[in-house]
């Protein structure tokens, strides 16, 4: 794999059957300079390994200033435990002939790196890729256009362009997608997944999306209304705060905002993302602070003095009478969302 | 045009600054001048919400200092009255965020304009207040008829005496009971002059109403049933400079009230002769 990606090292222990060898032999291999911040990966034999010895070898890892990128294994029990721990699988030499690691899977080796990058720093990467992502739908709509009333075939045999090896995880991630879309609006429209958007869902999905890998096949995600702004939304990072949010205080996050409490009048959230209050919001929030117009406010009781959404403002009616007292019993849950450039607040009845 | 700027001021808290800033630009702006009233107390704002505008407030005044935003771009309209204009304090800032020189620049600026600049001042006699009355060349001190009160306002009026640009200050004493001032409760209005050896240029009197219109966000001057209203309609005109005679706080109420203080100045009238 040197020849793709030369921060890359493969260690190759197939041949042993036993953990505490394994540890062993690693640890002599590691202390070569050679391995020193690297990105390690691991062939491991039939050996079955348990939660605790995977978390040595990765310490182990880790202590060389090296990471532990992926784990080749024909054992199930050690996959399962090293997917539990968020590692990188790749039993692909068990079905196929063909060793493979998994940077197979992606299209390049830079790409890959790409990718990584991206994890630290979704919006940059997200920018950089914009005009790609514009040709790359368009590839697609057209694609879709030709391809119409065999829409309801698999996503493969949508991709006629990629590479074999790319599929596990192109296939795997609008699974991830297709959950967010059913919860955000629960559209039937069918969905062919673009290249574009694959490269993206990798970075959050790619190891959820392993597990389910089976399964997605058959499931169609819509396609309508999902654009890169989605897509920046869901690979936002989100604060997650659990404190009342008092007048003055000022809350400022790159990414998604959830409270866990209220927001009193006189306090500020500013999220690039969503912002969802469990609780009374008062004050003025701000989604979509980076320019995101998908960007929703929600609240279990809306009362905000302000909402902001992307570059849309509006503030509350002067009608509305604010019980100052009443420090509510009953719940209206609400969303507001840009619809036509305005700022429009729902009623979630669902 | 020239305009005047003014700022209310009090050193105690809670004596009624805001109200009082709140009543009288609008007061002022009810009888057709072209007002401004600027919140100075950065942090723990209220103008807003006594004049009902708090949903309206995009920009503040730190963002005016720190160029985020034109001053025009700032100043709030008010919703009944085209000639009141708020220029609001940041709420998620504090008093550091604006130097005298800044707020003088400012209200330099708001001057050409407007013909009265209202400058709301914070408690305190720190850096706030420093800072409210830098751009300032006329004063009110408002007080209330107690002692901790009208200590505070004397500190106050030392520290404006020796202030540059402070051309003259005038008392203002709110909250007056005249009930209390009768069975010698509370200091009399005479009393509090005479401590504090200035001129006054208004008496309010305690009304109740002053809570519901906080509350509601609508100045009590637009309530003309309101003595207290009036008495703020009347401090307006006086700083107009018109002549308006003090009201009499006395003034009984409903009809029976009305007929015994007939009679009364009958007797009075009956003992004189």
């Amino acid at each position: 794999m040197e020849q793709f990606e030369e921060n890359l090292y493969t260690v190759d222990l197939s041949g042993i059957n036993s953990a505490p060898e394994i540890i062993f032999e690693l640890s002599s291999i590691l202390d070569n300079e050679e391995a020193r911040n690297k990105r390690i990966c691991l062939k491991l034999g039939n050996v079955d390994l348990n939660q605790a010895q995977l978390l040595s070898i990765k310490s182990l890892v880790n202590c060389i200033e090296s990471t532990l990128s992926s784990i080749d294994t024909k054992s199930v029990e050690t996959e399962k435990v090293a997917l539990s721990l968020g590692i990188i699988v790749s039993n692909v030499s068990a079905e196929n002939s063909v060793e493979v690691t998994p940077e197979m899977t992606y299209k390049t080796a830079e790409e890959f790196k790409e990718a990584l990058d991206c994890k630290k720093n979704p919006e940059e990467n997200i920018e950089e890729q914009e005009p790609a992502i514009k040709e790359q739908i368009e590839q697609e709509q057209e694609q879709e256009q030709e391809s119409e009333p065999e829409q309801n075939e698999t996503i493969e045999t949508e991709q006629p362009v990629e590479e074999q090896a790319n599929e596990e995880i192109l296939t795997a991630e609008p699974d991830k997608s297709s959950e967010q879309k059913e919860v955000f609006d629960e559209l039937d429209v069918i969905f062919s997944s673009s290249p574009a958007q694959n490269t993206f869902m990798e970075m959050e999905a790619s190891q959820s999306a392993y597990e389910e890998r089976e399964a997605l096949t058959d499931i169609v995600v819509p396609e309508q209304e999902y654009t890169k702004e989605d897509i920046e939304l869901e690979s936002f990072p989100t604060k997650y705060i659990k404190q009342t949010i008092r007048s003055g205080q000022v809350i400022n996050y790159e990414g998604n905002v959830v409270i866990i409490g209220d927001c009193h009048p006189g306090c500020e959230i500013t999220a690039f993302g969503d912002i969802t209050v469990w609780g009374v919001l008062g004050g003025i929030a701000h989604a979509g602070a980076g320019g995101n117009q998908k960007a929703r406010v929600r609240a279990l009781k809306m009362n905000a003095i302000q909402l902001r959404i992307a570059n849309c403002y509006s503030r509350r009616p002067d009608s509305l009478e604010t019980i100052f007292t009443e420090k509510t019993n009953s719940f209206t849950p609400e969303e507001a969302r840009i619809v036509n450039n305005e700022i429009v607040v729902f009623k979630i009845n669902d | 045009m020239a305009g005047r700027v003014i700022v209310i001021t009090s050193g105690k808290g809670g004596v009624g600054k805001t109200t009082t800033s709140a009543n009288i630009g609008t007061a002022l702006a009810k009888n057709g001048h072209s007002v401004v009233l600027v919140d100075t107390d950065i942090g723990l704002r209220n103008l807003d919400l006594l004049l009902g505008l708090e949903n309206r407030i995009v920009y503040t005044l730190v963002d005016v200092v720190e160029e985020r935003c034109k001053l025009k771009q700032a100043l709030v309209k008010d919703k009944k009255n085209p000639n009141l204009c708020l220029l609001a304090a940041a709420q998620t800032r504090d008093k550091s965020s604006v130097s005298a020189e800044q707020l003088k620049k400012i209200t330099e600026k708001l001057k050409k304009d407007y013909e009265f600049i209202l400058v709301d001042c914070p408690a305190g006699i720190e850096q706030g207040f420093q800072t409210a009355i830098s751009g300032a060349s006329e004063a009110i001190v408002v007080t209330t008829p107690e002692m901790s009160a009208v200590r505070d306002a004397d500190r106050i009026i030392g520290l404006l005496e020796a202030a540059e640009g402070i051309e003259s200050y005038k008392l203002l004493i709110n909250r007056v009971r005249p009930n209390m001032i009768k069975s010698n409760d509370m200091m009399s209005v005479e009393d509090v002059e005479n401590i504090l050896s200035c001129e006054k240029i208004g008496v309010i009197p305690e009304d109740t109403g002053i809570i519901t219109s906080t509350n509601r966000g609508e100045p009590i001057v637009n309530n003309e049933k309101s003595l207290a209203g009036r008495a703020y309609i009347n401090v307006a005109r006086r700083i107009n400079g018109e002549d308006v005679p003090f009201l009499d706080l006395d003034e009984p109420k409903g009809f029976m009230g009305k007929i015994k203080k007939f009679f009364s100045g009958m007797n009075k009238q009956g003992k004189e002769q």
